[in-house]
């Protein structure tokens, strides 16, 4: 234990647990803040002592209304892990896991330190990689009227037919147009994830996210996040032929990582 | 804890939106008396409403 948690429980302070790494790991440094290690058994906890002036139950409440409060504490979270995850494994916990005082934050780490080992276990060596995929309605719309018989047959209709008809006719190709185009994404979205899974050790596919969230004008097909063995290029090189497989129907993607393994930690400890 | 800090790297890989939703959806997520009760369900909802609120404004920060 270092000196800093050693001091125990004091007033007017708590402690905030980033998340979990293997006993004797460093306190990653460079995050910004100070982060010292509780240690019990095999697994330490990652913690800084935070002032309950800032951090207690009522002043998180109101401090989570104030966007730039919680940005910082997401991007404090995240700098920790990430700065861990340099070193070794990391369980990560989720933002403002904040215990009462030291002892019970022990307690914690002796009577659950099994289920800490197992999830350390099964994320060492492996890295979490994120990928998105997109893609261009505009193309994807035209590929579909084009290779669609029924929508071909409209767009010779319309062609041909009287202005009130061919108004009533164009309604019924949109309409014909979305529910095709929505069916190849479900489809595209399950054989890409499907793909990207095979060649990875696990993978989730989460919601997709909305045009604010993701920050792009295309639509969000797949937002799938795959744990992969550090240094197997199998998932790279399937994520490579997808990208070049799916480029001419408008799909692109964008990888992010390594993340410390947030979708591959159960929600709750002793699920599997 | 100080308010300044180096960026993660990851975060310039991804949207404020998106970071603040993996670490508040994602991890593993502790119950009991041995937490403050802030880590509970509702955090979720407030810190993405706020969030969505004024993520606009934010990422044009700087």
């Amino acid at each position: 234990m270092s000196a800093a948690a050693e001091a125990g429980a004091s007033n007017g302070v708590a402690w905030y647990v980033y998340g979990i790494v293997e006993a004797g790991s460093e306190a990653p440094a460079g995050a910004g803040v100070e982060v010292s290690t509780v240690t019990a058994g095999r697994v330490s906890a990652l913690v800084s002592r935070v002032p309950l002036e800032e951090y207690g139950e009522d002043a998180v409440r109101a401090r989570l209304e104030d966007p730039a409060w919680l940005a910082g504490a997401a991007h404090v979270h995240e700098a920790v892990l990430e700065a861990a995850l340099r070193s070794g494994a990391v369980v990560p916990f989720r933002l403002l896991t904040i215990f009462r005082d030291c002892d019970g934050l022990h307690d914690f780490l002796a009577t659950r330190g099994d289920d800490l080992r197992a999830l350390l276990e099964r994320v060492r060596g492996r890295e979490e990689v994120g990928v998105k995929a997109f893609v261009d309605r505009a193309v994807l719309d035209e590929a579909v009227a084009a290779d669609t018989p029924a929508l071909r047959e409209l767009d010779a209709e319309i062609a041909s037919a009287q202005i009130g008809r061919a108004y009533l006719l164009q309604r019924r190709r949109e309409q014909a147009l979305d529910q095709e185009a929505g069916r190849r994404i479900a489809e595209l979205a399950g054989v890409l994830h499907g793909r990207l899974r095979d060649a990875a050790e696990a993978g989730v596919a989460n919601a997709v996210q909305s045009h604010e969230a993701s920050g792009r004008a295309e639509e969000m097909v797949l937002n799938g996040a795959y744990l992969v063995p550090s240094g197997d290029d199998r998932f790279e090189r399937e994520l490579d032929a997808l990208r070049e497989e799916y480029r001419a129907v408008g799909v692109t993607f964008e990888r992010t990582g390594p993340w410390p393994p947030y979708n591959f930690v159960p929600r709750e400890l002793g699920e599997a | 804890v100080t308010t300044t800090l180096d960026q993660p790297a990851l975060a310039q890989q991804v949207t404020l939106l998106e970071l603040v939703d993996r670490v508040l959806n994602k991890g593993v997520v502790l119950s009991g008396d041995i937490t403050l009760s802030v880590a509970g369900v509702d955090l979720v909802y407030v810190g993405l409403r706020v969030m969505l609120a004024s993520v606009a404004t934010l990422e044009q920060r700087p």
